[in-house]
């Protein structure tokens, strides 16, 4: 359990703060077999845009390295988009693009999106997602503490027809990445069908706007976000197992899907 | 097959023990108890031996020993290391009875004078593969922090490894932290360490005996596939009152103890407590308001022991033991409250009792709990989690010296499983949202057991044993035959072959995935899915004694092969999942090796060296590509060297040095780059090779010392117990990870860095014990 390991972690190095017991070593690692890693996020009314670049051994530089040749086709009912490699910074997003099309998604729910990336060196990926009905947010309330700080408590109801996941981020003043206040995933498993309560701790001032966004996200997606933060938890904690990634594309590493979200803008008086 | 084994098995022991029964009508048996004589406590382990005819018996736990012998006259050594030996002449021509008491060695800093166990009777025993242990050599070795570990003086022997820096989990001959039975006065401990495996449970003060079996399992015992730790909890002082504590570095302990009528029932009750959350909970009130300051958890543990010990007539005794100890654990920030606390609860009762005097039996009715509970509060949401195991147990042991050749051993034992796999509720104050799940699982465990050591002749001695278990879970019934085997040869007077083979299935399994045991392990019964783990161990050493028995010299070699080994799928879900089984995957392990151990007992300077060749892997079809890995804990090298040396009678200095070869690791080979979606920072995610454990660790090696100046109070004993942990301050590898190097105000990453983290530094500690 990820709270119990973190929290020893914070006892034990509690216990030695200022006893200098980290330290640099030389680490030679085996070499890397590198595979193509994609990022695809369709969202509605927005055009096709995905990345595509290569997985690297740890130590070579942080950058992405960019597959120019490849190419990314993303078909949706029979009709195949051929996305253009031109990398660019959209504003909007704060995301860069490395391939992309001016086909825009519709996103009705049930629809579906296939997606096709081939290179040079004959590697060939593949993928699949579908949108998803939105799951809308039923209540939203905030509480003041005596110290004049807020909380906020959220609902939402499940289906229980369908296993469901989702995904929930708290901005605050604005949408961009730096002012997310809270990021969390979860599934139905122990709630099916029932309201679903979220929330944050007393972190917030009156005044504050914040966006809560949720997000009704796909089962391989969740599945993909909960083995990527149990592999970057292994690397730093020493009661954590290593896992292999699952990712939602067949033939290389990475994600592809949809987003369906609700978002509400709530001023804290 | 089953069948057939379980057949030949039994007809070897009849033949072996029929014939001896016709020849019996001609022995006598002379019969006792050895009891200390200050405290009358019973003495386990003591000998009794008969230096003209080399015949000689041990007490058992009870402190009652028996020897079978013609009539005639006989001259009777009684003896237990740290007492004066007592000798008897005796003629002999009925069944008779001889209560002994020994009085403790006059030499004031007894406990330099270590272990029940004579080297020669180790020498002797057909027993191979294990390690005893007393409180009183524990408690003269350094310890880190000051704070005794009888768990931690077990790693110091060969073919035993601890789990990592400090921490009380035992792996022995490759096996894992679940495959270790923790018995206390034969009632099983589930989670048997304070402070996430820092501290084991075992309060020293309460404990008088230790006895780790890592191989030639004794047939009475079963349920685990590596080791067997049997624990005897001390029975008080049955002729006066006594207090006895002391004051460390992070906790306190305190002992009373004394008749309830005296000589014949006495009462032990022992108490322990941390306080570094005393400190702690101050640090934090200092730091109140200092801006990005993360408090510090409060954490203590405490442990409560208890026992109680009746003579109810000549023949009847009564024994209760009681154990309760919990960590609490609890952090609080911004309005964020998480409540963290487990603990076990254990009882027994033992009723011992004499048929006659070479005929006993024991019956213990024995309850053990485990529980973990977390309680996590936001504003008006909460969340309650916990799990736990529960056991009621009933077992029955008879021993039976059949004559001077057969000593005979049978029982059986029944457990009732009560599994919590998961119990969680969550929801609102104003009840808006609430859901709950709880999942639980029934089982019952059974064992019948015969064993019989048998003296062939003056070199050979056998003993031929056999267990019958088996597990029921709803309609799954599993049964397991265990065959038990060791034998012991001796060469000449002072050298002796050794050999076993064991076989042991485990019917509850630990599901963690954490490569350590943490309290939110959860154990889980086999079933239809889940078949039961086992092994099979080969072992087989020499022993030799030299000096006039000063000095012992073993050498063991084994090999262990285990089946339907468990370990969890990738990005398993562990907790609260009603379909857990689902997630195990199965496998083999192996494990082999050399244990190499000398030993000297007498004397001022008394010590040993131990030295183990490993290997330790396992091989899963889902795992590093079908593969055989080396586990988390195989060490190819492990040394240690243990001195004890009396310098004056006030002062006696000590030492441990440790080597180990470094640890296996997995560590990510490449990465690759998340953006995430919109309003999301992006990230570097590790990617792991298929290989498990690709990496080795720098050598593990550590240098300990430690003093006992004993006062001289004005009244009762008092003691001063300095201790230098890790000595020369080697900074050695708790883990390492990979780090991303930032530019100077951390808004860029330049490139990466691997780091790796020590956890204890040099620690000087002092501990002050008290006796009146």
């Amino acid at each position: 359990m990820k709270i119990v390991s973190g929290l020893l972690l914070l006892l034990l190095a509690a216990g030695f703060t200022g006893c200098d017991m980290e330290k640099e070593i030389d680490l030679n690692l085996p070499e890397f077999q590198s595979e193509i890693v994609v990022e695809g996020y369709l969202e509605a009314g927005k055009p096709y845009r995905v990345n595509i670049y290569e997985s690297t051994s740890y130590f070579d530089r942080p950058e992405p390295v960019l597959i120019p040749d490849a190419v990314v086709i993303i078909t949706h009912n029979g009709k195949a988009d051929t996305l253009r490699f031109s990398p660019f910074y959209d504003k909007e997003t704060e995301k860069i693009y490395t391939h992309s099309s001016v086909t825009l998604v519709s996103g009705n729910p049930g629809e579906t999106y296939s997606l096709e990336v081939k290179d040079a060196r004959g590697r060939r990926v593949t993928g699949f997602a579908q949108f998803l009905p939105k799951v809308t947010i039923d209540s939203l309330e905030w509480k003041f503490n005596n110290e004049g700080k807020a909380l906020i408590e959220g609902t939402f109801q499940d289906d229980a027809a369908t296993q469901d996941a989702y995904r929930y981020q708290i901005h605050k003043d604005s949408l961009t990445h730096r002012r997310r206040e809270n990021d969390r995933f979860l599934n139905d498993r122990l709630n099916n069908g029932k309201k679903i309560a979220f929330g944050t701790t007393y972190k917030f001032f009156p005044n504050d706007t914040l966006f809560i966004t949720l997000y009704h996200i796909e089962q391989p997606y969740y599945e993909f976000l909960n083995t990527m933060d149990d592999a970057r938890d292994a690397n730093g904690n020493p009661f954590a197992q290593p896992s292999a990634i699952k990712s939602t594309v067949q033939g290389g590493l990475g994600v592809f899907t949809t987003l369906t979200y609700d978002r509400k803008q709530i001023i804290l008086k | 097959m089953f069948y057939k084994e379980l057949r030949v098995c039994f007809l070897l022991l009849l033949f072996f023990v029929l014939p001896r029964a016709v020849w019996s009508q001609t022995l006598y048996s002379l019969s006792g108890t050895l009891r200390d004589a200050e405290t009358g406590e019973t003495l386990i382990g003591a000998t009794a031996f008969i230096p003209a005819t080399g015949k000689g018996a041990s007490s058992d736990i009870n402190g009652n020993y028996v020897l079978s012998l013609s009539p005639g006259a006989y001259t009777i050594q009684f003896s237990y290391l740290g007492y004066q030996t007592l000798t008897r002449q005796i003629n002999f021509s009925k069944d008779q009875k001889l209560d002994i008491t020994l009085s403790p060695s006059l030499n004031e800093l007894k406990e330099v004078v270590v272990e029940a166990n004579s080297l020669n009777e180790k020498l002797k025993s057909t027993q191979m593969s294990v390690e005893k242990l007393t409180t009183q050599e524990a408690k003269l070795l350094p310890a880190l922090f000051g704070e005794v570990d009888l768990i931690k003086t077990l790693q110091l022997k060969p073919g035993v490894q601890s789990g990592g820096e400090g921490t009380s989990g035992l792996y022995v001959r490759g096996g894992g932290p679940d495959q270790n039975l923790f018995l206390v006065d034969d009632a099983t401990v589930y989670n048997a360490s304070h402070l996430f495996g820092f501290f084991s449970i075992f309060n020293p003060d309460a404990v008088q005996s230790v006895d780790l079996y890592k191989g030639g399992f004794p047939a009475q015992y079963g349920g685990r596939l590596s080791s067997v730790v049997d624990i005897k909890m001390r029975e008080g002082n049955k002729q006066r009152f006594s207090t006895s504590g002391g004051i460390g570095l992070i906790a306190s302990r305190l002992t009373v103890e004394g008749p309830i009528q005296r000589n014949r029932s006495s009462f032990l009750l022992s108490a322990r407590r941390t306080y570094f959350d005393v400190f702690t909970r101050r640090y934090n009130k200092m730091k109140e308001g200092v801006k990005d300051y993360n408090p510090i958890p409060d954490y203590y543990f405490y442990d409560l022991n208890g026992k109680a010990s009746f003579e109810l007539g000549p023949d009847d005794k009564l024994f209760f033991t009681g154990y309760f100890g919990n960590d609490v654990f609890g952090f609080q920030n911004k309005g964020f409250n998480f409540d963290f606390d487990w603990g076990n609860k254990v009882a027994a009762l033992r009723w011992n009792h004499r048929f006659s005097p070479r005929l006993y039996s024991n019956t213990t009715v024995s309850v053990s709990d485990y529980q973990y509970g977390i309680k996590n509060n936001v504003g008006t949401r909460s969340f309650k989690m916990g799990s736990g195991v529960r056991d009621y147990s009933l077992r029955v042991d008879f021993d039976y010296q059949l004559d001077t050749a057969h000593a005979l051993k049978f029982g059986a034992t029944a457990v009732s499983h009560d599994f919590v796999v998961g119990r969680l509720s969550a929801g609102s104050s104003d009840g808006g949202t609430a859901f709950s799940s709880d999942i639980g699982h029934k089982a019952g465990e059974y064992g019948l057991y015969i064993s019989d050591d048998y003296t062939v002749n003056s070199r050979l001695a056998l003993n031929i044993g056999a267990r019958l278990s088996g597990f029921s879970k709803d309609t799954s019934f599993f049964v397991g035959f265990e065959p038990r085997f060791s034998a012991r040869y001796n060469l000449t007077e002072s050298v002796s072959l050794k050999g076993s083979y064991t076989r042991m299935v485990q019917y509850v399994h630990l599901v963690s995935n954490s490569g350590a045991s943490l309290p939110t392990d959860v154990w889980y019964p086999s079933n239809g899915r889940v078949k039961p783990q086992q092994s099979n161990q080969v072992a087989l050493g020499i022993s030799k004694l030299s000096n006039s028995g000063k000095y012992l010299f073993t050498n063991e070699v084994y090999y262990k092969w285990m089946n339907r080994q468990i370990d969890f799928r990738d990005g398993a879900q562990l907790f609260v999942n009603p379909n857990l089984d689902q997630e195990f995957i199965f496998g083999k392990g192996f494990s082999y090796g050399n244990e190499i151990y000398f030993e000297k007992k007498t004397g001022k300077t008394t010590g040993w060296v131990g030295y183990t060749l490993s290997w330790t892997n396992r091989k899963f079809p889902e795992i590093n590509q079908g593969k055989i890995f080396p586990t988390r804990y195989d060490r190819r090298h492990d040394i240690t060297v243990v001195a004890m040396h009396q310098l004056n009678p006030r002062v006696s200095l000590t030492g441990t040095w440790v080597y180990g070869t470094g640890s296996t690791y997995s560590v990510p080979l490449g990465k690759m780059v998340m953006q995430d979606i919109p309003g999301a920072d992006f990230l570097y995610i590790p990617l792991y090779a298929a290989e498990r454990n690709n990496y080795r660790l720098a050598a593990y090696h550590r240098l300990d010392l430690g003093m006992v100046y004993k006062l001289r109070p004005r009244y009762g004993e008092s003691d001063l117990t300095f201790s230098i942990y890790n000595v020369y301050n080697r900074r050695n590898p708790y883990f390492i990870y990979i780090d991303a190097i930032k530019n100077g105000d951390e808004s860029k990453i330049l490139g990466f860095r691997a780091k790796q983290v020590s956890l204890f530094p040099i620690i000087p500690s002092v501990t002050y014990n008290f006796k009146f």
